[in-house]
């Protein structure tokens, strides 16, 4: 994967991957610059609900998988809590188990 | 003999039930529960909804949730009753209260933190209706601000 397609996703990586990435790019990282932080924290949300499909929405991309937090940037607790919501909310079809 | 919980319970009917099938639905659903002496919280008709997939080649489908307390032995007769039911085409049957005690503790750390280090700061432990105003315009100076820490790092 290069370097441009890590920061377009927002992809965190390393500690290490982040400085080589960083100094490579140098002004370009404002412009691809990704806020990495957790909605779940900054929003202060902190039951994830099941039955709340507009949450958990933007976790769920175009195929239907449960987006790694490498991509979304949730933390931890947040995103054990957020797989629990989407695998309870596929029993009751809510959510797509798969779309292709 | 056992200690009340909380559940939430979705069931799905096909969308052409009527009125008078899905009454008589929740009534047995209130009488399991009666019988167990738990009590309906809540019952939410969400109404049609689209189904993310199909089951039983329905797309759509009547969704009602029921939030109940009671004893965790009513969960097996209520999910033993709901698969026999044909009306019913999917159920689920979640305990919340723990999660949702887990939140109200996380949200009284978090408020009674904010208190502590308000006060060590030697401010009133709530904020001002002016503070709050004034901060809600830093915090968007600061999104600024974050941009360029992450930049120079």
């Amino acid at each position: 994967m290069s370097d441009f397609d890590r920061e377009g996703r927002g992809g965190r990586g390393g500690a290490g991957g982040k400085g080589a990435a960083g100094e490579k790019a140098g002004g370009r990282r404002t412009f691809f610059r990704r806020r990495r932080v957790c909605k779940f924290c900054v929003e202060k949300i902190d039951y994830i609900s099941y039955k709340d499909v507009k949450l958990l929405a933007p976790f769920i991309p175009e195929r239907g998988k449960i987006q790694p937090r490498r991509i979304s940037g949730v933390c931890a607790t947040h995103q054990r809590a957020l797989q629990t919501a989407i695998k309870r909310a596929r029993q009751i079809a809510l959510v797509p188990y798969v779309t292709d | 003999m056992s200690t009340v919980r909380q559940y939430e319970l979705v069931y799905i009917t096909p969308p052409e039930i009527t009125e008078e099938a899905l009454a008589d639905l929740h009534q047995q659903v209130v009488a399991v529960v009666g019988r167990f002496g738990g009590t309906i919280e809540k019952t939410e008709n969400w109404g049609r909804r689209k189904l993310a997939y199909e089951i039983n080649h329905q797309r759509e489908g009547v969704y009602v949730l029921e939030v109940i307390n009671g004893p965790g032995a009513m969960l097996a007769e209520l999910d033993r009753r709901l698969r026999v039911i044909d009306q019913v085409v999917r159920h689920m049957l979640v305990r919340v209260d723990e999660d949702l005690a887990k939140a109200d503790r996380a949200r009284a750390r978090r408020k009674s933190a904010m208190a502590a280090r308000r006060v060590r700061r030697g401010l009133p432990p709530e904020p001002t209706e002016t503070e709050l105003h004034r901060r809600r315009e830093e915090d968007d100076d600061l999104e600024g601000g974050d941009t360029f820490r992450g930049g120079d790092r």
